[in-house]
């Protein structure tokens, strides 16, 4: 994987996992029961944000590729939701409107991490090739 | 208040621009990191300054939310470390780590990894002083 590629994702991740912890952690700590699954969402999505950062950072390949579809996924089908059934959602998550309130920065975000990862997989399952021939 | 809102805030606003147009020559132009370098002990200072008044608002009384000006203040400066995180892939910091996977930069690469975190830090530096801003009433 290339080093600048994957520290600047390790930067964008811990700064989202900062934002998205900070606001999870103020809404779940004094209004969890006005909307809890938009906040529980939100604090699920701050915790999988700091795993990938330091997925990562340690060089955990496949957890960092499930983590990214994983928040890929959330994102799209949680913005989707907002659209289609707005009573679910009293309150916005971090990937309500496909996470507009953070510049589409979440549903940015891991389909570039998923390009650097795959490519990299791919990078290394050539080396190994050549190295075994 | 008329300090933070006529000179600490628009100066925090105009350095996190001078921030990230910093970052991105230093990604094009790796001889820029020495800029940067001061750029960044300048952002460094910014905050502490933003800090300091922002607290001093708060415990003079202002209305804003505490928890949540806190928040802010307290994310604003744990993104400031960030700015670094290029050392950290240098080769002597990474040979007294035992990770294999640790990455390892040379010279020219953690220029542009901290130009690159330079970006990144000061879009979110820009926004988290926006909102102490909405929060105290002077945006």
């Amino acid at each position: 994987m290339n080093p600048i590629g994957r520290i600047l994702l390790i930067v964008a991740y811990a700064v989202l996992g900062l934002a998205a912890t900070g606001r999870s952690v103020v809404q779940i700590s004094t209004r969890l029961s006005e909307a809890p699954l938009p906040y529980l969402l939100s604090g699920a999505s701050a915790i999988l944000y700091v795993l990938i950062a330091i997925a990562l950072w340690r060089g955990w390949r496949r957890v960092a590729i499930v983590g990214t579809t994983v928040e890929l996924v959330g994102v799209i089908v949680v913005g989707a939701l907002g659209y289609l059934a707005p009573d679910l959602w009293p309150d916005e998550t971090v990937w309500t409107g496909f996470g507009s309130a953070y510049g589409w920065v979440p549903l940015a975000l891991p389909v570039i991490a998923l390009v650097v990862l795959v490519r990299g997989s791919r990078a290394s399952a050539v080396v190994d090739a050549s190295g075994g021939a | 208040m008329e300090l933070y809102s006529g000179l600490i805030y628009p100066a925090v606003l105009v350095w996190c621009a001078v921030l990230a147009a910093t970052g991105i020559v230093t990604m094009v132009w790796v001889r820029a990191h020495r800029v940067l370098q001061g750029v960044v002990t300048g952002m460094w200072i910014v905050t502490a300054i933003q800090l300091v008044t922002v607290l001093v608002l708060l415990i003079s009384g202002n209305d804003a939310g505490i928890v949540l000006t806190l928040g802010y203040l307290l994310a604003s400066v744990a993104l400031i470390p960030l700015l670094g995180i290029g050392r950290l892939g240098a080769p002597d910091a990474a040979a007294l780590d035992p990770d294999p996977n640790r990455p390892v930069l040379q010279p020219d690469q953690i220029a542009r990894v901290d130009g690159g975190a330079a970006l990144i830090i000061a879009i979110a530096a820009a926004v988290l002083a926006w909102r102490v801003a909405v929060l105290l009433g002077a945006a």
